[in-house]
């Protein structure tokens, strides 16, 4: 409902801030002394033009706001995102990536990828069956890649406080 | 009538059946490092390299190409079956071939991808066997200027791309071109927006970003019906041959032959690549067709283009490596190499001195382009079993690799961390409804652009004097009336609406 209702508007407040941040960014970079364009230039080019077109997105959506949001509430949309599991995913991903180098490629890829196919699995998929199923792939899927980069492409994933030689 | 001959000899030599096996080896190596991102062709034809040591020269050289042809078409296979670009230059073919893929349709987009592969590459091979030296003189033609222009052109078909709410669309893109900014600026490398962090001096990495906004965010987005769909699996609709009627690819062909000389011509430049042209020419394809409405929505013209253009940027990118010994992007300096330590002298004199050496490279690109065609063609129907695994199994297994992959690209965790913010970055886009599509483009071509302005503002002194150059003016002018036109229709079409909604 948010989205689809005030969305233009936090898009177009979004950008008009980051506009202005940028301008103000650029004046902080030195100016180039031998040529007319230095580093400053480009940011600052496209701050402008940012904050122009965040203004007119602003002024379109502020003129049809009334008419959509009518329309919108007749309309009886109801959001049905689950946003729990997007949550879920996002989080169990950032400590993933986290966690990568200090313990390693093989364990933190063997809790992730469990409690990512968890979390991602529709509640019919999370019976005991189905789980010793997801367990099976996780540790056949990581090894597997771990051996496929690091015999056959050299490539030495983070080995963290575990090593395998 | 002499390169003919000259061609056909060297034909007889590649066709050797021990040259043969090494080639398929080869070709085989680099679809699967070319499938998986984070290994790119250039990290193949590294690898290879040591291996060629022993063999005889002409031996040595022909695996290396097959590895080089297998590694740049091998992407469009994870693109297509898991909206991962393999390679940057497989990018545009995840907006049609991933929506054909989720409609059934992966054998399908896989054949059409793979047989327009092979003919693009054919065609530059074409090109790049009769006309090369002269071609050579056009590129380097090609300063910094004209170079911008056609950067400041390519950023302007973001106006096209996003018709129809083009503030936002621009918007979007212009988010893009705001990730170039980070890291050092080019010319004088002062640091910008990096706040501080050593590890954002380097800048994003654009494969990294690519996948964080294209794999990772797909996850988070297939995450919020995940449960209310049950468990998921794509369907796949079987195919005979390539999943195509004569009568398709014959209509189809007057856009791949246009694809193939936009991929050829920016191939020849050095230092655009790929994925510029693979974009440019999906653009362009969207813009000449009677429905361009389709695009993006699973149109195979969108695969033919994208393919088409990015394979032929191969034989185009051979011009000034081989003629003048200019390697355009990484994986061509590889092949350099490789090639020079084979005993190729790279240079003017080349097609003088070395003549049979250069054609039984050509040669071993064509044959190594059929191989691809066929070993591929053989392999659909095992690849496509991937979408046999279930949604909520196969993307977890998808992040992982990404994030290896993006390990990989630099040996830096910082890259795998940032797979994230742009998988969040393409959440958010989807959330409000922007288009990820300008964001790709300008970000592909962003510092691109601004290191030609600054390197011919530097050598030409004003933005006054690009104006002295005939091709800089045409790319410029063109672009300027794209712009004016779009920005015209953009007007008409949303005064028509409110007319509409006035009545």
């Amino acid at each position: 409902m948010f989205f689809k209702k005030y969305g233009d508007f936090v898009v177009g407040i979004f950008y008009a801030i980051l506009g202005l941040a940028l301008i103000i960014g650029a004046k902080a970079l030195p100016k180039s002394k031998v040529m007319e364009i230095g580093p400053d230039f480009m940011p600052t080019l496209v701050g402008v033009i940012i904050l122009v077109l965040s203004i007119i997105l602003l002024i379109e959506t502020a003129t049809r706001f009334k008419a959509q949001a009518a329309e919108l509430d007749a309309s009886g949309y109801k959001d049905t995102s689950d946003y729990k599991r997007v949550l879920g995913s996002l989080v169990s991903a950032i400590v993933y990536v986290n966690i990568l180098k200090p313990i390693g490629f093989i364990i933190s890829t063997l809790v992730y990828l469990f409690v990512q196919i968890y979390i991602l699995a529709p509640d019919k998929s999370r019976t005991k069956k189905d789980i010793i199923s997801y367990a099976i792939i996780d540790v056949v899927f990581t090894i597997v890649v771990y051996l496929l980069f690091r015999y056959a492409f050299k490539i030495v994933l983070p080995a963290g406080i575990f090593a395998l030689q | 009538m002499n390169a003919l001959a000259q061609l056909g000899a060297a034909f007889v030599s590649v066709c050797q059946p021990v040259s043969l096996l090494f080639m398929i080896a080869g070709v085989a190596i680099g679809i699967v490092f070319g499938s998986i991102p984070g290994l790119s062709a250039s990290m193949a034809v590294a690898l290879m390299l040591p291996l060629t040591f022993t063999m005889d020269s002409s031996l040595g050289m022909n695996v290396l190409v097959a590895v080089y042809i297998g590694g740049i078409s091998g992407g469009l296979i994870s693109a297509i079956l898991l909206n991962m670009p393999g390679t940057a230059s497989s990018i545009a073919t995840t907006f049609d071939g991933y929506p054909m893929a989720q409609k059934g349709e992966a054998m399908r987009a896989l054949g059409i991808g793979i047989v327009f592969s092979f003919l693009g590459s054919l065609f530059s091979f074409f090109v790049l066997s009769f006309f090369a030296p002269m071609l050579a003189d056009v590129a380097l033609k090609f300063t910094p200027v004209e170079n911008f222009g056609i950067c400041f052109f390519a950023l302007t078909m973001v106006a096209i791309l996003s018709s129809g709410n083009m503030v936002k669309g621009l918007l979007a893109g212009l988010f893009g071109l705001v990730f170039c900014f980070v890291g050092m600026a080019p010319i004088d490398g002062t640091p910008r927006f990096t706040f501080g962090n050593q590890d954002l001096l380097a800048g994003f990495n654009q494969l990294t970003t690519l996948i964080g906004i294209f794999a990772v965010a797909d996850i988070l987005i297939s995450a919020e019906e995940m449960n209310a769909k049950g468990v998921q699996t794509i369907p796949v609709t079987k195919v005979k041959g390539f999943g195509f009627s004569m009568k398709e690819f014959i209509s189809w062909m007057p856009g791949a032959l246009r694809s193939a000389v936009i991929g050829t011509g920016i191939g020849i430049l050095p230092g655009i690549g790929g994925s510029t042209s693979g974009m440019l020419s999906y653009v362009t394809a969207k813009n000449m067709s009677k429905h361009p409405e389709t695009f993006g929505q699973g149109d195979p013209e969108g695969i033919v283009a994208t393919e088409c253009a990015n394979n032929a940027t191969i034989g185009g990118a051979m011009i000034p490596l081989l003629v003048l010994g200019i390697p355009g992007d990484g994986v061509t300096a590889m092949m350099l190499g490789g090639f020079l330590i084979h005993g190729l002298s790279a240079g003017p004199l080349l097609f003088v001195k070395n003549a049979d050496v250069v054609y039984g490279i050509f040669a071993a690109c064509m044959v190594c382009d059929l191989i691809m065609l066929v070993v591929e063609w053989t392999c659909i129907k095992g690849f496509v079993q991937i979408l046999k695994v279930p949604k909520h199994i196969l993307m977890p297994l998808i992040l992982v690799l990404c994030a290896v992959g993006a390990y990989a690209t630099n040996n830096r965790v910082f890259d795998v961390q940032s797979i994230i913010v742009f998988g969040v970055v393409g959440y958010i886009y989807h959330k409000f409804r922007l288009p990820t599509t300008p964001f790709v483009l300008c970000f592909l071509v962003g510092s691109m652009t601004e290191t030609y302005l600054r390197r011919g503002i530097m050598s030409y002194k004003s933005f006054g004097a690009f104006f002295t150059h005939p091709i800089f003016d045409f790319f410029w002018f063109v672009a300027c009336g794209v712009l004016l036109w779009s920005v015209y229709k953009e007007i008409r079409a949303s005064r028509a609406k409110k007319t509409e909604q006035a009545a």
